[in-house]
């Protein structure tokens, strides 16, 4: 990876150099919140928000979208096409381009890549920035603080200036005609550790980290434990639509008004809507809230990583804001955590007893 | 300026330069293809045999499944279902579904003729590993329309008889009105190299086959353990029990093969529908072995 | 088309897709539409489209009339899905016809009123438009799918999750009621995204979690009995409402 320093003061010239070319998509205060959405100046963009109500996802996959046109009394298809203008995603935090690298594992599956997926995926350019944990946020305990790959820069700031990661020639050319990008010092690299380290010590302690995971999600997949957190499920779906890494989706036929003509449709789809799982004929594989909540913690937490090497979830802590019943992955941790405990507690006593025995 | 990126779907032109079926496909999974109903057979109440040909040369051509494999169907305007081949991959040119009425959309095709057109893309899916399969005993077990897929293995072993061991099919259906392909079964019932048991829960006068659950003939099944594979194929409830009967006859987990139903929507790995724990049944599936089975949370 | 018990705005609303309408009834062939035309209601027919809540024995009447003609029924409204604003009536209702009557209750109101009904607990419907007005798009969705067949499922999903797609917040945050997470989604959450909390005009999807629900508005200050009286507003009759072990 290439590493330069720009100045902080010379942020604005390198929007307006994306600007000139590109839609300029950024983090702004939106509500009470933050939304990701298409900026006109450096102005509007809240470079230190916290977090962002939805994902970027939406820019990947969108919400609808439609896969192609058909006549509906020939079965003939029609012409189609699907223009995805050149966008610069400004702003990401490193849990949602780790994510983004999630859906590209599945969507750029080289046995059946995405035409659609491909072209919002090489129209968007990302541009990340570093950021400090909010109460809800756990990347950290998911490998998702720090990111590697999938993004054209990433801005790590120091204060008074920031330490670009170079990902992309694009990126490099419109970085180097728009700034003065430097040499990083070794006071530029001391000021990164120290960054790092405080942004570190800054997580929630109060979320448990816990080893293996997966293991424990197979361990424990028939406890009690799942019967009372699927049982408060609303069955609402919030957790899905601000979740940067849910892709599931459905697929559905629209007919114009006419019922001449109609179009395939792609939609987002969620594992905790009651019907995901249903056949033909009726029989609902996952028919209770226990069996759904837990396949989706289950996918996160074990099923992706035995797949791809690596969580499906990122730590955003969206689903802890949007879920009113209080379900999230944080809510699987604590109870290991918990169980953790007990058997810890129920094998010194066993040990106790045993020394008493002898 | 950086050119804005396009994903263009257009009518198939019938002499464009493209010859390559394959690559066709290839442009785009999601597009489904024209095909054209040649054959309907009644086969109960509720299920029908429709036999399909791809309209277009090359996408004909290309077009190669494999036991096990499933398309999906289209009818534009009601939507498009996941449905497993039932002919052999011996006979090519066509492709053979069995379909039960049993809910919007196959009530639609019920309803279509022949001549009438619906769209086809794949075949998708794991399939039965019929090359390793070749040189052992096979044991098949159906329950309802769990024959559709088991169909197309036992016509592919039935066009290569000679590469098989000992072949013996169970299938079990609840009446005698709901045995499927009763035609081609009562012919085979006087064939020496096809063991066959039919059996239902509720005979009626009819019936002078076996009676009982599917699982009954294993009563009386000689199996070489040591060089047989099983295939099962049934509503959800039948697999614990077959698979069982299996094991008690001494047939190793990963020699035990199982097809499972989900509603795979996109047939690519990606949709999510058809997740059964980890795996995707659409293209780690639908045909599972009994230790891999086991390793999925949720499988059975 | 037919109306029962209602303001007929979802008739009306139907209307307001003025560009598409012509569209629409090139599929069909319309022989009776109660709102534009007094001509009388024809013998035969595919498709019966019913607005309003079942409220005297004579409607219930009119209704398993038009059932046993049409091949499919749809219900365009809450007052058709859930009884609606005519169902709030339904709780000691006698007591009502008293309120407005006095000692003098008219022969035709006591024989033939009754305690206002959804459609589908007089007779079988084959779908529903739900909403306070019925979505005039989401009507011809329906229409087509009737015609046509869809193998789309209908999601019991509640509304949160498509409220989220809007990116606006939630009510709860700021202590308001909404009911959105009980409520039946489809409607793409219109009213939050325009800065009023849901209603529940929908009606409560077959899956709400209603005493997962009470807990959350009680913990959020908004209250267990606030929630309870809005939810009854378009829901009255919906038997899990009132139901003690909720």
């Amino acid at each position: 990876m290439l590493y330069r320093v720009i100045d902080a003061s010379e942020l604005p010239r390198l929007i307006e150099a994306f600007m000139a070319e590109y839609e300029v998509i950024a983090p702004v205060k939106s509500g009470r919140s933050f939304a990701f959405e298409v900026v006109e100046s450096f102005d509007e963009i809240v470079l230190d928000y916290p977090t962002t109500l939805t994902s970027l996802k939406k820019f990947f996959l969108p919400p609808q979208e439609t896969l192609f046109e058909y006549n509906v009394d020939d079965a003939e298809v029609t012409d189609y096409e699907l223009t995805v203008k050149p966008r610069v995603l400004f702003g990401a935090h490193a849990c949602d381009i780790n994510a983004l690298n999630n859906l590209r594992l599945v969507f750029d599956d080289p046995a059946y890549p995405d035409p659609y997926f491909e072209a919002h995926s090489s129209a968007n350019m990302v541009v990340g920035i570093s950021c400090s944990p909010t109460d809800t946020c756990f990347c950290h305990l998911l490998d998702s603080d720090e990111v590697r790959s999938g993004y054209d820069l990433f801005l790590q700031d120091l204060g008074d200036r920031y330490l670009v990661s170079i990902g992309s020639v694009q990126a490099a050319n419109i970085l180097e005609a728009a700034c003065n990008p430097r040499e990083a010092t070794d006071e530029d690299r001391r000021a990164f550790r120290q960054r790092t380290r405080a942004r570190q010590e800054a997580f929630d302690t109060s979320i448990p980290d816990i080893q293996e995971i997966p293991m424990l999600m197979d361990a424990f997949h028939s406890d009690p434990f799942w019967e009372e957190l699927g049982g408060r499920c609303l069955s609402c779906t919030a957790c899905s639509a601000v979740c940067p890494t849910c892709y599931c989706f459905d697929i559905v036929d629209v007919l114009d008004p006419s019922g001449k003509q109609g179009r395939r449709e792609r939609r987002w789809d969620a594992c905790t809507s009651p019907q995901f799982a249903l056949v033909a004929g009726g029989h609902n594989f996952r028919d209770d809230g226990r069996d759904r909540v837990r396949h989706r913690m289950y996918h996160k937490l074990n099923g992706f990583n035995s797949k791809h090497g690596r969580y499906l979830c990122v730590g955003c802590g969206r689903c802890v804001r949007a879920c009113k019943a209080d379900i999230s992955p944080i809510e699987v941790l604590k109870f290991f955590e918990r169980k953790g405990a007990e058997e810890e507690l129920a094998s010194s006593s066993d040990t106790g007893k045993e020394e008493r025995d002898a | 300026m950086p050119e804005p990126k396009k994903v263009s779907v257009a009518p198939l032109a019938p002499n464009e330069h493209v010859s390559d079926g394959l690559a066709l496909m290839r442009e785009n999974p999601y597009r489904p293809w024209p095909a054209r109903i040649t054959s309907i057979t009644p086969l109960t109440e509720t299920e029908k045999l429709f036999e399909f040909r791809l309209i277009d040369d090359r996408i004909r051509e290309a077009f190669h499944h494999k036991p096990g494999q499933f398309v999906e169907v289209s009818i534009f305007g009601v939507g498009e279902a996941p449905i497993s081949i039932s002919s052999s991959p011996s006979k090519g040119g066509f492709i053979e579904l069995c379909v039960r009425r049993a809910g919007e959309f196959t009530e639609r095709l019920h309803e279509m003729q022949c001549g009438e057109i619906v769209g086809i893309r794949g075949p998708y899916g794991r399939p039965f590993p019929f090359e390793e399969m070749k040189g052992h005993d096979i044991l098949l077990v159906a329950g309802g329309l769990g024959i559709a897929p088991l169909r197309s293995l036992i016509n592919n072993i039935h066009d290569e008889r000679s590469e098989f061991g000992k072949v013996t099919i169970i299938y079990g259906s609840k009446t005698p009105a709901e045995v499927m392909f009763r035609n081609q079964f009562e012919m085979w019932r006087h064939r020496k190299d096809f063991d066959l048991y039919l059996t239902v829960d509720n005979p009626d006068e009819t019936w002078d086959g076996e009676v009982g659950l599917v699982t009954a003939p294993f009563a009386h099944l000689e199996v070489d353990a040591d060089k047989t594979f099983g295939a099962v194929c049934g509503p959800p409830v039948m697999y614990r029990f077959v698979v069982e009967e299996m094991r008690k006859k001494g047939i190793s987990y990963d020699r035990i093969y199982m097809s499972f139903e989900r509603h795979m929507k996109c047939g690519m790995g990606k949709c999510g529908h058809c997740q059964i724990g980890h795996q995707y049944c659409c293209i780690d599936g639908p045909v599972f072995n009994y230790w891999e089975a086991k390793n999925i949370q949720g499988s059975m | 088309m037919a109306g029962f018990a209602s303001c007929f705005g979802c008739q009306i609303n139907i209307t307001n897709i003025e560009r598409y309408l012509l569209d629409v009834l090139g599929q069909i062939d319309m022989q009776y539409w109660q709102l534009t035309s007094s001509d009388p209601m024809p013998d035969d027919f595919d498709v019966c489209v019913i607005e309003g809540a079942i409220t005297t024995s004579e409607a219930e009447k009119s209704a398993r009339l038009l059932r046993d003609v049409a091949d499919v029924v749809i219900t365009i409204g809450a007052c058709a899905k859930t009884a609606g604003i005519p169902g709030m009536a339904s709780v000691d209702y006698r007591l009502r016809q008293g309120e407005v009557y006095g000692d003098d209750v008219p022969d035709v109101v006591s024989d033939t009123a009754y305690e206002p009904r959804a459609v589908k607990d007089v007779i079988k419907v084959d779908f529903e438009v739900p909403c306070c007005p019925a979505d005039p798009y989401v009507f011809v969705e329906v229409l087509q799918k009737a015609l046509r067949g869809s193998n789309a499922y209908v999601r019991t999903s509640t509304l949160c999750g498509e409220c989220k797609q809007n990116e606006r917040g939630c009510f709860y945050g700021r202590g308001i009621l909404c009911l959105g997470m009980v409520t039946q989604s489809g409607c793409h959450a219109k009213c939050p995204n325009l800065g009023r909390p849901c209603s529940g005009c929908a009606g409560l999807s077959t899956d709400a979690n209603l005493e997962v629900a009470r807990r959350i508005a009680s913990k959020s200050g908004i209250g267990a009995e606030a929630f309870d009286a809005a939810v009854t507003v378009f829901n009255q009759t919906d038997p899990r409402v009132g139901d003690p072990s909720i």
